[in-house]
């Protein structure tokens, strides 16, 4: 018997095992004591060994909260964060791009040290749950041996470097980023110009402007093919993020050159370590970096760095061999058959997209919530193999694709999809929504975005056939936070999770974002509408597809129909179903989808004022609520400034409720409300979110103190009210905290 | 070294399984602590893969999957951390905590499921110490035999399934008809 160090022996590249046998040395020493908790949960976090929901050792299980006693005891691998509890492992895959063996080994993991399951993220990585960290070096070793590493896939260094998915063998493509995304990859993989970040960065590649699957604009850092008088080059893009407050990128050059996109891109990095937030995690990103000094004077500092940088042979090495990367296919190119079968047909329509080599194809698995079992994994593997070799991508849509596979052979791969359970037609299809995984493992999840998304996928898939063709056209995203993991601004309908507190009990709720845009690299975001409780999201979907077909004129888009119609005229659509039934009409509201347990945290009591009386606070959140609706339909009549102030006004009036909450006198006028704000909420930390500390709050304090409300254009006004929607969402989960802590105060006496 | 990630499935006597109404009923067990010397911490949804791991009850020491892999559905239990005792008790431990969970699904009426005791599916899920291959088979076989029979009563039969990629997996056919209380009674 041997260890799989030994085992694998030279199949371990040297650097990687290097590093792995480090990591498995700070485990022990950690386990020794000999490492701070700070420093181990970075250390870890940059080899991808993430937390995980209840990894602090509670777990509420819809009666109260309880303590898991793992076998540990006072063991941690971090801050509140016990050593035995099951973490997650994110496996960066460079641009998506898999080998067959690639595949077979991440199968093998999943089976043999997580629950059988291989999770695609919208970053194209693959992510495996409930892992034993001391089984993670072996983990990487046996990654390493076929060319992965999960170095740098978490914590504050440059994430998986993604690309379009057709990379290579797409139709409208200017050229083949493949190349430049590979090496700059492994460029900047330990580069010590990327170890200093207050915060992650994301690079994205794009192979042309007008198609999504670079999504370029809501990265750190992107770049989109560009050929000029013959010349590769990339128009470049920086500063944008989803998040909080979703920021499309700035250009930074509109031509770089292909030999000085290495240099650029570490001179961006060596500003953002240098200038980037790094004491406020909630400011860090360096989308504020570029708006604090403005893009133009960015552009100077990094034009000034970059002469500061010594030449380096690998910033063009690569150039020379650009075919390094190109794909082989194992059969020779043909025409799909004629006479293919009914089934087929059905699955090529949206799974199966011509190369622009002429006789392949692409063909997309599409799988339901980004998930794959093991031995489906194998069996894919099989098939590439077979059919169409080391050409698989993970997609941003959490979907498989397969490429470089002959016409002739599309209908044997769609028998193979079938005979796996894996031929679902509709790829890219309202039917293919994404999300990430919120309540389900995320510490920070508020909703079930897994949920809701199974179970739309579920209703909708029924009547897949019946649809109208633009209604399934529509793009649906969810993430469970505002952190945005699920990329719901750049969908057609989008939800973000949310909590409301009716009747004191909580109930999730989601918030509906419409009218963003998923083409030309998501050139723009959606708005939130309202929200809705999670139980009656497959009613407003229901909803606002039927005013979409009953009113849309012509073949008019979703987008071009909410420019004309606005957002308002979907709220009155939505507004019968936003209040939630009380408790005792239908307590299933109260829980969340695919999770039974109470949605309540704790033993908040149910008095029987609580479920009649209906206090100050919660008409004044409301009215605030009402505010910020007006100002977002200010916004789509075009009048920023108007928008701006409201959304101002709505965060007063807010403030304005809990201070009263807190038994304050204060005044009607906003320095008095900011000033007591400050005092009562801010400083005492009762605003603070218990992740994003006190970052809502100063969305209030520094628009209060720097009016820039007054005279806001379009983008500034986008950006208050989503800082409003957030500080909005903040205050009621304040409102929430400070009722539990006084129905817990209430039940000890 | 010597593996210890056993997994044993019992397979449902029924095709079609409501795997929903599974959810409430592992989180039930979470809260009961229904499986008094394991620290049990979360459910997992997967019934939207189709035959895939379905809902699983995660533990720390094991995970407990009302598994519709093959599109037939059992209860699969899953060893995750080492056992302590010999090689013989770890097969047996496995064989009994896999019963005993489905004795305690069978006392939930709202599922109104039944294991069969005829077939049961022994896989290991480390391919370092329990490679897929004949050595692995001749080392596990008189320990798969005196399991399988001091349970359910007779000589069972064994296959050896799968190629060198897939986890070290036997078919052992008991020859049982019994439930899985009586197999519970025998060992």
């Amino acid at each position: 018997m041997t260890s799989w160090k030994e085992q694998l022996g030279d199949r371990i590249p040297d650097q990687l095992g290097g590093e792995v046998d480090l990591f498995e040395g700070q485990i022990a020493l950690k386990k020794q004591g000999k490492i701070d908790d700070k420093i181990f949960a970075e250390t870890r976090l940059r080899r991808g060994v993430y937390g995980q929901r209840y990894d602090n050792g509670l777990r509420d299980d819809g009666t109260g909260q309880k303590t898991l006693t793992f076998p540990c005891g006072d063991l941690t691998k971090g801050p509140d964060t016990v050593w035995d509890a099951p973490g997650m492992m994110r496996i960066k895959i460079p641009f998506g791009k898999l080998t067959v063996e690639q595949l077979e080994v991440l199968s093998e993991l999943a089976e043999e040290n997580s629950d059988s399951i291989l999770h695609v993220t919208t970053r194209q990585d693959i992510q495996l749950h409930f892992i034993h960290i001391e089984e993670a070096p072996d983990m990487m070793r046996r990654l390493a041996s076929v060319g992965i590493t999960t170095r740098e896939a978490c914590g504050n260094s440059v994430r998986n470097v993604t690309a379009c998915e057709y990379a290579g063998v797409c139709t409208t493509q200017a050229f083949d980023v493949t190349p430049y995304a590979n090496a700059i990859t492994q460029y900047l993989l330990g580069h010590p110009d990327v170890q200093d970040f207050g915060r992650k960065f994301k690079i994205a590649f794009s192979g042309c402007e007008d198609n999504p699957c670079g999504l370029v604009t809501f990265h750190d850092l992107g770049a989109v093919a560009q050929v000029r008088d013959g010349k590769r080059g990339f128009r470049v893009v920086v500063g944008g993020g989803l998040g909080a407050v979703p920021v499309q990128a700035k250009v930074l050059a509109e031509f770089c050159p292909e030999e000085e996109l290495f240099p650029l891109t570490q001179a961006v990095a060596r500003v953002f370590a240098r200038l980037g937030e790094k004491q406020s995690r909630a400011r860090a990103r360096i989308k504020f970096l570029v708006q604090k000094v403005g893009i133009d004077e960015f552009k100077k500092l990094v034009a000034d760095e970059r002469e500061t940088l010594r030449p380096d042979e690998r910033w063009t090495a690569f150039l020379d061999d650009l075919h390094a990367t190109d794909e082989t296919p194992v059969r020779e190119a043909g025409a799909v058959p004629s006479g293919a079968s009914a089934g087929f047909k059905a699955w090529a329509e949206h799974n199966l997209k011509p190369q622009a080599q002429e006789g392949y194809y692409s063909a997309i698995v599409k799988l339901p919530l980004g998930d794959f079992t093991a031995a489906q994994g194998r069996a894919l593997a099989r098939l590439a193999r077979e059919l169409t070799g080391d050409s698989i991508r993970c997609t941003v849509e959490q979907n498989l694709t397969f490429r470089w596979l002959s016409g002739a052979d599309a209908e044997t791969f769609y028998e193979g999809l079938v005979a796996l359970n894996m031929a679902a037609t509709g790829a890219g299809t309202i039917t293919d929504m994404t999300s990430c995984p919120g309540t389900d493992t995320c510490k920070l999840g508020i909703s079930a975005s897994r949920g809701l998304t199974g179970e739309l996928r579920k209703r909708l898939t029924v009547i897949e056939d019946e649809l109208d063709p633009a209604i399934r056209a529509l793009r649906m995203k969810a993430s469970g936070c505002f952190n945005s993991c699920g990329q719901h601004h750049a969908a057609d309908i989008g939800f973000t999770g949310v909590s409301r507190q009716v009747g004191g009990r909580k109930v999730p709720h989601f918030n509906i974002v419409l009218g963003g845009q998923w083409t030309e690299n998501a050139k723009s975001y959606g708005l939130v509408v309202g929200a809705v409780p999670s139980k009656n999201i497959p009613k407003a979907v229901e909803l606002i597809t039927e005013y979409y077909l009953a009113n849309r004129e012509g073949a008019e888009s979703f987008q071009a129909f909410m420019a004309r119609v606005g957002k308002k005229e979907f709220r009155k659509v939505l507004a019968p179903i936003q209040k939630p039934p009380s408790y005792e009409e239908d307590p299933s509201y109260y829980s969340d989808w695919g999770n039974p347990r109470e949605y309540t945290i704790g033993d908040i009591g149910v008095g029987e004022c609580a479920g009649e009386i209906v206090p100050f606070v919660e008409f004044g959140l409301q009215e605030a609520e009402q505010q910020l609706h007006d100002a977002q339909d200010a916004l789509e009549a075009g009048q920023a400034a108007i928008a701006s102030a409201g959304a101002f006004k709505a965060m007063v009036t807010a403030a304005k409720a809990l201070v009263r909450h807190l038994e304050v006198q204060v005044k009607d006028d906003a320095d008095d409300v900011v000033a007591n704000f400050k005092t009562h909420l801010h400083d005492t930390a009762l605003f603070h979110d218990p992740f994003a500390k006190g970052k809502f709050a100063t969305y209030l304090l520094k628009m209060h103190d720097d009016q820039s409300f007054k005279s806001a254009n379009d983008e500034i006004a986008h950006r208050t009210l989503d800082e409003a929607q957030l500080f909005l969402e903040a205050a009621h989960a304040c409102y929430q905290r400070l009722t539990e802590a006084a129905a817990t105060a209430a039940a000890a006496e | 070294m010597q593996a210890t990630k056993f997994q044993v499935k019992v397979y449902t006597r029924a095709g079609d399984i409501e795997l929903e109404k599974l959810i409430p009923v592992f989180h039930e067990w979470i809260r009961a602590k229904k499986i008094s010397d394991e620290l049990l911490i979360d459910v997992a949804d997967y019934a939207h893969v189709p035959q895939g791991p379905g809902v699983v009850l995660i533990g720390h020491q094991s995970d407990y999957y009302l598994d519709v892999a093959d599109n037939r559905p059992g209860l699969l239990y899953s060893r995750k951390r080492g056992f302590d005792g010999d090689f013989q008790a770890g097969i047996d431990d496995a064989f009994r905590r896999a019963l005993n969970a489905c004795r305690l699904l069978e006392e939930e009426s709202s599922l109104g499921l039944e294991f069969a005791t005829d077939e049961v599916l022994f896989r290991v899920q480390d391919r370092l110490a329990a490679p897929n291959e004949d050595a692995t088979y001749d080392a596990y076989k008189p320990a798969l035999e005196q399991a399988a029979g001091a349970f359910f009563g007779h000589a069972p039969s064994l296959e050896r399934l799968g190629s060198e990629r897939e986890p070290f997996a036997v078919r052992i056919s008991t020859g049982a008809g019994g439930t899985v209380a009586d197999a519970l009674a025998r060992h």
